[in-house]
């Protein structure tokens, strides 16, 4: 889960990392501009990197000006991300622009530690290109950063003698924080030098394990909460969200009504590659309710983009004959006229397809475009189908 | 005897009294697996579906030292003292279900077990089968028939696919393993297909992976050394790219994480990619073809 910058400055602070005085805006503060000393700079509040690029990391030398650039900020979108903070802190002049970070290395299976004497600028092109200049320190799990080791980093970054001391606490209390929060990564680029010889983090990246947020009061208390960190979503987004769904809006024309994420994933593909377009991600979880399946179904035949739907249902944990009581009531309350083409197999199938048989047999008119295969016919070939239904839709047939 | 589980191998069922637990314990021994116990503490001396209940691992495995499988339904705050505590009582191979489990506790009881010598699968793994032997966890076994194919994946409904499609083929599985969902799992890919590589009862591995990690990549180098082919299947081609970890991520894993950089390292190593479900059989005939496992895979059919 990361962090926003101003949470992750924060957590720096109270754990003895340097960050400058900022002070955090939003429309219901702009007064605060009003306390600071100018010239500053103003950072949008949003996950995604190349705010830079993007014009959401500006200057300002008086708060008029500040004022101005906060408003034309907040409420734009970087991304996905709709801006709701900016974050405002003094402007510097950095003497000096490190790289340090601490990350779980997923290829080594331990922690590491990365830093660089050429933070700053685009630390990933230093890497593939210049890779003597990136330097890596391996952990050993469950270890404690020894001293030295905090010293040899810091030593590595060329502080001078004197500045030796000030690198070895910044290095050793941001591999701290990194075992004893639980965090993925911590990220600091640049750490600075300023003129005055102080070391300052001027960016700060934090992304947390959000399933051993249990265990840290310590975040609680600074009001960060477990949090689902999604962008700016759409309204069926929020509308699915609201009904516990995992979904997703694509640009196609043909529904998905999955079981899993896997097969979710797995079936956007398979679309593709017989030359249909999917029109959402969704994944039902493990033993959907028949209330839920409704719902999902519910989001695909709303959407007037989506001319025909995919089906599948593979009952494992989750039962064929929930998923069929489901579709049929579904069918039988909204009388949609959609076509929907699906494979149902798996535990309790032949309870599932009596259900589905009986209801055809008792509504001839509304089963007439709902076709459910079995375990013989293969996934792809109902996928196919799907595909050839929809196009015949899009050239105007019916 | 297939890989990691059979009819005779004795296992245990930590957490045996939770309600999913309970219930896949029940399924479990309907299938044929040979439960000798279970544990909870606070719980010893009751029973679960017939299963003795002992306090801790220790205890459940002085009364039957031949067990040599765990299965782990413990929440995840507990789960990697489950781990420990399996791994010092002597279990050989311990199949973790919980999921969510904390990383840095993942890290650790992985890293333990290494050292050990023992085999972790997951967490939020699905479980794994040997058709007609068999079950540890919670894969429903009508999709599985008994063959020669060994089959690895990620995600639980996939491997339930994978099954679909070789047995619609009349093709069977020796074993299906699912690796779990968790970010940080205990065996990987290439642990799996060396004791698929190793099992006289399998002539041929499927791998199912996805976008996002970088347990496939591991993976390929591997899979150039091996005598049996592998048939990789890899989904998440058209999944808008996931997120990464800052800068520092990419550092150290380069491009590694897309479904296209997955598929070509694979490739590159001798798997046979699948576009398809069903292109899955059509690849492993092609594959077995003029081999002597072609005519016992194919005798293993039922």
């Amino acid at each position: 889960m990361r962090l926003y910058e101003y949470e992750a400055k924060k957590l720096f602070k109270r754990r003895g990392i340097p960050v400058l005085e900022n002070i955090v805006v939003d429309q219901d503060n702009l007064s605060d501009l009003g306390q600071i000393v100018f010239p500053v700079v103003i950072k949008a509040q949003v996950f995604l990197g190349g705010r830079g690029k993007a014009g959401y990391v500006q200057f300002a030398d008086s708060r008029e000006q500040a004022e101005s650039i906060t408003l034309d900020m907040l409420g734009k979108k970087h991304g996905q991300y709709r801006i709701k903070k900016v974050l405002v802190e003094p402007k510097i002049r950095p003497i000096k622009e490190l790289y340090l970070a601490a990350l779980i290395d997923r290829l080594e299976h331990r922690p590491l530690m990365i830093a660089s004497t050429y933070g700053g600028i685009d630390i990933e092109e230093i890497a593939r290109k210049q890779a003597e200049h990136i330097f890596k320190y391996y952990f050993k799990i469950g270890e404690k950063m020894p001293a030295f080791k905090a010293r040899n980093i810091a030593n590595d970054l060329s502080f001078s003698s004197a500045a030796l001391n000030m690198g070895t606490r910044v290095v050793q209390k941001l591999y701290d924080m990194f075992i004893e929060l639980d965090c993925k990564l911590i990220e600091i680029n640049p750490l600075i030098i300023d003129d005055a010889g102080k070391m300052i983090a001027l960016d700060a990246k934090v992304d947390l394990d959000e399933d051993a947020m249990y265990r840290h009061p310590e975040l609680h208390e600074m009001g960060i909460e477990p949090r689902h960190e999604v962008g700016e979503l759409t309204d069926r987004e929020r509308q699915a969200k609201e009904q516990g769904i995992p979904y997703v809006d694509l640009d196609g024309d043909i529904g998905v009504f999955p079981g899993g994420a896997g097969f979710g994933i797995a079936a956007i593909d398979l679309i593709t590659h017989y030359g249909g377009r999917p029109a959402n991600f969704m994944d039902s979880g493990g033993a959907p309710t028949q209330a839920k399946l409704r719902a999902m179904l519910g989001l695909l035949i709303d959407n007037p983009k989506i001319k025909a739907i995919f089906g599948a249902r593979f009952g494992g944990i989750s039962r064929c004959d929930d998923w069929a009581k489901a579709l049929v009531q579904y069918v039988l309350e909204n009388k949609p006229k959609k076509p929907m083409i699906m494979r149902m197999t798996g535990n309790m199938e032949p309870e599932g397809r009596r259900i589905l048989e009986q209801a055809k047999k008792d509504h001839i008119k509304l089963f007439e475009k709902i076709k459910i295969y079995s375990v013989t016919t293969p996934i792809e070939e109902v996928i196919k189908e799907t595909i050839k239904v929809a196009q015949i839709i899009n050239d105007g047939g019916q | 005897m297939a890989i990691l589980i059979d009819q005779q191998t004795k296992t245990i069922v930590q957490g045996i009294t939770g309600k999913n637990a309970s219930l896949h314990t029940k399924f479990m021994r309907e299938y044929g697996t040979c439960i000798v116990g279970g544990v909870t503490p606070g719980k010893g001396g009751q029973e679960v579906e017939g299963v003795p209940v002992y306090d801790t691992v220790q205890a459940c495995m002085k009364e039957h030292q031949d067990a040599t499988v765990s299965s782990v339904w413990v929440p995840p705050r507990f789960a990697m003292d489950a781990v420990l505590e399996a791994i010092d009582a002597g279990v050989r191979t311990i199949v973790v279900i919980t999921e969510r489990i904390p990383i840095h506790d993942m890290l650790y009881a992985r890293s333990v077990a290494k050292q050990a010598g023992v085999t972790v699968i997951g967490g939020n793994t699905p479980g794994l089968i040997s058709p007609g032997k068999a079950l540890v966890g919670m894969l429903p076994k009508i999709t599985f028939k008994p063959g020669r194919i060994g089959t690895v994946a990620r995600s639980g409904a996939i491997t339930y696919y994978l099954a679909n499609s070789l047995n619609l083929a009349g093709f069977g599985e020796s074993t299906s393993v699912g690796l779990g969902g968790d970010p940080i799992l205990g065996a990987n890919f290439e642990d799996i297909l060396q004791l698929f590589e190793q099992d006289p009862e399998t002539d041929a591995v499927v791998m199912a992976g996805e976008i996002g990690g970088v347990y496939e990549e591991l993976a390929a180098p591997y899979i150039s050394k091996m005598t049996k082919p592998v048939i990789a299947y890899i989904t998440g081609k058209a999944a808008p790219i996931g997120k990464r970890l800052g800068h520092a991520g990419a550092i150290v894993e380069g491009t590694m994480g897309t479904a296209q950089n997955k598929i070509e390292m694979l490739s590159k190593h001798g798997a046979h990619i699948a576009e398809t479900l069903s292109e899955i059989p059509i690849l492993i005939n092609k594959a077995l073809e003029g081999r002597i496992g072609h005519k016992k895979a194919l005798d293993g059919r039922r």
